[in-house]
């Protein structure tokens, strides 16, 4: 069926490819000038009519974040607290997102999504203070545990919602007759959830990954000393530092995109229904 | 062994069928519910009931948070230290300029973006990954990268502005007070815009082509399909980002904080960076409590009237 004269199709069509090209642009030339400046030498960056053109590319901002400063802790320790993380909250979502997606109509499980949902909604620049009294209390202040836990607050709802979508989609015929052969819900959960859905599970864990690598609050306030300082923190330190090598600086902004990119290459095609599922605090 | 089996079996086909309950195996199961969410319920309880309940415990004393002989019952004197602050009233305006802006911005390019991309053109896939980018890279690094470019000195768009003759000489957009606020806000519109394209994308195509194909037969254009069939699909979509963003843009620390620490002279200072303030420069945690409050009281209330207003509008 023709919805609309050919004429108009096209003019629709050209229409379409401006405005998807003019915020493809908008969206991407930040990367490209980001990348661009990173592999510049100090005197083209600091041109008084910069251009994309890079005429004596070199790696020597590159090296210098890497070798001569702290970059390489903080990049670390945010491997380590996103990684820890990801991975407490995938143990703990499991469990939560079986109990949310098979036995909905429970009295628990509707009083845990609630809480999760709410959970979600309450920003996290209001629990603050609570929190950094909390971690200091429990004496964990610059320490990864601290951090790891405060992510686990965001990270757990986040996964528990996009790992019951995952497992609503396996039938729950297959269980029974895992039951049926004697199987513990336990092993069920192990031998046949997991497998099935260990796509959707690795979507869930980069993007709970992805979360804690960007987060930077909690990270800027719960820690105090280099040795255990995240990256997003780390970077912001990194500008007072560096006031005006900006080819260091954005040196460090293209590595510290890296495992992001990676996470996101994977994730993309899942967001779309991440999201349409509702999972997302952004 | 097997025999129980499968009268078990026979139980549940039973018990889902609504014809019988066997209590035993319900309480069981329901054991087992208990289990698989305690590490979620404890969790929860430690790091959101705990710290949201003590937020509110917190705003009635004297509490700082390096010297721990203040203490006592503070009544309402917290509150009024916010609201007598010089600062606060400019905040306060500086966070709905900083929010309405935000979520409009937001709310127009991701309507563009979501329209372009549900049009089935050769490549859209490519441009919609493109399109997402900026939403998933630390906004440490947006704000970062985004500063780079502004900078009077060597930053590229005040190159390009003064060339196309748009502005006569490079401007310090983050740094004077009558532009950072709308600069930090076009950035932010700029990593958060993609949240809106997915969503919307996602119920821009679960509308039924043959609507479409119908209302044009019937001779209706675009301008008025677009009214007629398009926006009503996606109305409800669009008051929950708008609600959703409302909040998160209102709420948000990060991307001032790292662009302008407020600066300068507190002209992109919001609620927020006060509530930070309060808490880790002045150590006043009492006061920092009030103002968490306040605003949590405000977003609940708000949340609170969009959930009855849908559930009015929706026929029972």
């Amino acid at each position: 069926m023709i919805v609309a004269g050919r004429a108009e199709q096209r003019l629709h069509d050209r229409l379409t490819y401006i405005v998807l090209v003019a915020l493809s642009l908008f969206c991407l030339f930040p990367f490209v000038w980001m990348l661009d400046t990173a592999l510049k030498p100090i005197v083209e960056v600091q041109s008084l009519s910069p251009s994309l053109l890079i005429r004596h590319p070199t790696l020597a901002s590159f090296r210098h974040v890497l070798l001569e400063t702290e970059f390489g802790i903080y990049f670390r320790n945010s491997l380590i607290v996103a990684g820890t993380a990801t991975l407490l909250a995938m143990i703990v979502s499991i469990f939560a997102a079986y109990v949310l997606s098979r036995w909905p109509r429970m009295t628990l499980t509707r009083a845990v999504g609630g809480a999760l949902l709410l959970s979600q909604m309450i920003p996290g620049v209001l629990l603050l203070i609570p929190l950094y009294m909390l971690i200091r209390q429990m004496g964990l202040l610059s320490s990864y545990l601290g951090l790891v836990l405060v992510y686990c607050s965001f990270t757990i709802p986040l996964c528990s919602f996009m790992l019951k979508g995952f497992f609503d989609a396996i039938p729950r015929e297959l269980e029974d007759a895992a039951e049926l052969d004697g199987c513990s819900r336990t092993g069920i959960i192990r031998r046949i959830l997991l497998p099935l859905s260990a796509p959707g599970l690795l979507a869930a864990a980069a993007f709970a990954f992805i979360n804690a690598w960007n987060e930077f609050m909690f990270g800027y306030v719960l820690i105090n000393d280099d040795a255990h300082r995240t990256l997003t923190p780390g970077i912001m330190l990194f500008r007072s530092a560096h006031v005006t090598d900006w080819g260091s600086l954005m040196a460090a902004s293209v590595l510290a995109v890296v495992p992001v990119a990676g996470c996101f290459l994977y994730l993309q095609r899942y967001l779309i229904e991440g999201l349409a599922a509702g999972a997302v605090k952004g | 062994m097997r025999h129980s089996a499968i009268l078990k079996r026979q139980d549940r086909i039973a018990t889902r069928s609504g014809a019988r309950h066997e209590p035993g195996r319900q309480a069981q199961l329901r054991r087992l519910a208990v289990l698989y969410t305690a590490p979620v319920v404890l969790l929860l309880l430690v790091l959101i009931a705990y710290p949201l309940l003590r937020v509110v415990w917190e705003c009635v004393r004297y509490v700082n948070l390096v010297n721990p002989t203040v203490r006592g019952f503070a009544g309402l004197d917290n509150f009024r230290t916010v609201l007598q602050d010089d600062d606060f009233l400019p905040a306060l305006r500086n966070t709905m300029i900083w929010t309405a802006l935000s979520v409009a911005g937001e709310y127009v390019l991701g309507l563009a973006s979501a329209l372009a991309l549900a049009r089935n053109v050769p490549g859209r896939g490519i441009f919609r990954a493109l399109i997402i980018v900026p939403w998933v890279i630390p906004i440490v690094v947006a704000g970062l990268t985004w500063s780079w470019m502004l900078t009077p000195e060597y930053g590229i768009l005040n190159h390009w502005l003064v060339q196309l003759g748009i502005i006569r000489q490079p401007i310090a957009w983050l740094g004077q007070p009558s532009t950072a606020l709308f600069t930090v806000t076009l950035v932010n519109i700029w990593r958060s815009f993609p949240f809106y394209t997915i969503s919307l994308l996602a119920a821009l195509q679960a509308v039924p082509r043959e609507l479409h194909e119908a209302a044009a037969v019937d001779g209706a254009g675009t301008l008025m399909r677009f009214r007629v069939i398009t926006m009503p699909h996606i109305r409800t979509v669009s008051l929950t980002l708008i609600l959703i963003h409302v909040i998160w843009t209102a709420i948000n620390f990060d991307f001032i904080w790292v662009m302008t620490q407020g600066g300068p002279l507190d002209a992109s200072e919001t609620l927020p960076i006060m509530i930070y303030r309060y808490a880790m420069q002045q150590f006043d945690v009492g006061a920092a409590c009030a103002l968490a409050s306040m605003m949590m009281g405000f977003m609940a209330s708000i949340v609170f009237v969009q959930y009855y207003a849908a559930r009015a509008r929706r026929p029972a």
